[in-house]
């Protein structure tokens, strides 16, 4: 197996946890000697020399105002100079919105295998197989690159990040960026409104199998009210229409830890259980004995929540009366 | 003003998931098919272009027969002419494949605007739409949540980590993987529906586009070894038996939380 590279992402002046894991795996897979970083920003140069010797071994620093701000074009410029500059024969980016928007650039660049959003990698005879979710999070998939070169994104939060020491020099690339069709103008961040769901101890959540809008102040609404808690939706839900984007909870909504959450026709899809897997007590309800959700939730009633809501209500609201 | 939509037909959201016998992927004989909830998006946000300004909407489908019923369900929503590439040679093509079919027909069609899903909800892969883009060599976006043209250029918010949006300014011709939630999706009209009958809907094959060579099993760069259904680990205590019932015991737990 040749070099991997790791492309690590700057965020707020420092290198992602994410990165971080990448430098997991890419230990995990290879020889210290194989492993190669990119890191690529605008004065990264201190966060480029804690990472060499946290996991990302031999280092390749762009540092550049002109990738200051994240460029598709741009960081597929210098990424494809540092991957033929390391010999990379795999690359490994997290699957952020960063990540997701340039590996398949990349992949088609190079007319590489393309593997994204994976959860774990295994080596079996000399060969990478990567671990993916596919149907939503429903199966899971093995997959193996047949290509000399494969691309790969990995899940952020798959694996813990690294917490050995590596020895690594740091070095800088001089890349000079072609005139771009494409540039970044601002950053909006999202407002809060409404209930502030991070904040919430008791979160009643519903989703796609609510049906219809009118079933959220009909049916879940009062449980929440009846245990005094807040109520949430995953993205199926905001997507329609049904109730705008602050109930949302999940990796583009909120990230929520309450004390107790009770999760309603919501089957479990990845970017959900982002948002609310730290939750203290999960408790799902879904007639779909199968949904991934039943796989973190501490509690579980396969049924109709027309039946099952209605019914905790009830009983809620005799137990505090 | 053109602007060419690719779709993909995938399994209906809700159908049963039976896994093939070799593991290889999922038994689609006998279940429905839809077209992918995220190109909906995309398609109705070129439809909203065409209801705006002088556009001719195309849609472009690889599949095998079944493509077609999506395909003219698409132009009953209002787009105006189909592509259906059905040829059995593509079976087995990974993302990259599929993007150089979509490639060719972009390089016949000179679109100013390409628009696919940001993913498939059978695959997951979020591939083909960055990888046409680079085929196609015009800037891209992806996840995008609006798009607004502003002359020769388009302005797009892309959707990032906990709502926040970035936004992007991309020349033309250009392509947007869009996300769901982007836009309201409609329904085709009956009016709609019997003028889609006319519509053209041609179908291509792999060589007529030049690409026989890059394409199906032989060709993928990636194998999927097996799909299977993820191991359960603990995974929850399921309660059992009435709605009454099941209720008295998660109020029991409840009160064990110190929540009521």
């Amino acid at each position: 197996m040749g070099n991997i590279l790791i492309v690590a992402e700057m965020q707020n002046g420092s290198i992602r946890e994410s990165s971080y894991e990448l430098a997991s795996f890419a230990q995990k897979i290879a020889d210290p000697s194989q492993v190669r970083s990119l890191v690529i920003g605008e004065s990264v140069t201190e966060e480029a020399n804690a990472f060499s010797t946290k996991g990302g071994g031999e280092v390749t620093v762009v540092d550049n105002a002109a990738v200051s701000n994240y460029s598709a074009e741009a960081y597929r410029q210098a990424i494809l100079a540092v991957i033929q500059e390391t010999n990379a024969s795999t690359i490994l980016l997290s699957n952020t919105p960063s990540g997701w928007d340039v590996a398949p650039r990349l992949a088609a660049a190079l007319d590489a295998a393309f593997i994204p959003d994976c959860f774990d990698i295994d080596q079996v005879d000399e060969k990478l197989v990567f671990l993916r979710r596919v149907f939503n999070g429903k199966l899971d998939a093995r997959v193996e690159a047949v290509a000399d070169i494969v691309v790969a994104t990995m899940q952020p939060g798959a694996t813990a990040p690294y917490e050995g020491t590596t020895t690594g020099t740091v070095s800088s690339l001089e890349v000079s960026f072609n005139e771009q069709k494409s540039r970044f103008l601002e950053t909006k961040v999202a407002e809060s409104k409404g209930v502030d769901l991070s904040k919430a101890e008791i979160i009643v959540s519903g989703g796609r199998g609510v049906g219809d809008p009118e079933k959220f102040p009909e049916t879940i609404q009062p449980l929440a009210d009846a245990l005094g808690g807040a109520m949430g939706a995953s993205r199926p839900v905001v997507d329609a229409g049904w109730l705008p984007h602050e109930y949302q909870v999940g990796s583009s909504g909120q990230i929520v830890t309450p004390k107790l959450y009770v999760a309603c026709g919501i089957s479990g899809a990845i970017q959900h259980l982002v948002g609310m897997k730290g939750s203290n007590f999960i408790i799902a309800i879904n007639k779909d004995g199968d949904a991934p959700i039943f796989e973190i939730a501490d509690l579980g009633v396969v049924g109709d929540l027309f039946e099952v809501v209605p019914a905790l209500t009830d009983a809620v609201k005799s137990a505090k009366s | 003003m053109k602007i060419l939509v690719c779709l993909k037909q995938v399994p209906h959201q809700d159908a049963r998931l039976d896994i093939k016998s070799d593991g290889s992927w999922i038994q689609e004989d006998s279940i429905k098919f839809e077209i992918n909830s995220y190109d909906t998006y995309a398609l109705e946000e070129a439809l909203r272009i065409k209801d705006e300004k002088e556009a001719e909407v195309v849609v472009a489908s690889i599949g095998p027969d079944r493509t077609t019923q999506a395909l003219r369900t698409a132009l009953g929503m209002g787009a105006d002419r189909a592509v259906h590439v059905n040829d059995d040679s593509v079976e087995g093509s990974d993302a990259l494949a599929i993007a150089k079919i979509l490639a060719a027909i972009g390089n016949e069609e000179s679109p100013d605007l390409v628009f696919t899903g940001l993913m498939a909800d059978d695959g997951n892969f979020a591939s083909v739409g960055p990888m046409v883009a680079e085929l196609l060599e015009m800037p891209h976006a992806t996840a995008v949540m609006s798009a607004s043209l502003e002359g020769e250029k388009l302005i797009a918010e892309r959707e990032l980590e906990g709502g926040a949006l970035e936004v992007v300014e991309l020349q033309l011709p250009c392509l947007l993987a869009v996300q769901t939630g982007i836009n309201q999706v409609r329904y085709a009209s009956l009016k709609g529906i019997m003028a889609a009958k006319k519509k053209p809907l041609d179908t291509r094959s792999a060589a007529d586009l030049g690409v026989q060579e890059l394409v199906g099993t032989g060709a993928a760069k990636i194998k999927v070894q097996k799909i299977y259904v993820p191991p359960k680990t603990q995974g929850a205590e399921i309660l059992e038996g009435s709605a009454t019932d099941v209720a008295e015991g998660l109020v029991a737990k409840i009160k064990e939380l110190g929540l009521l």
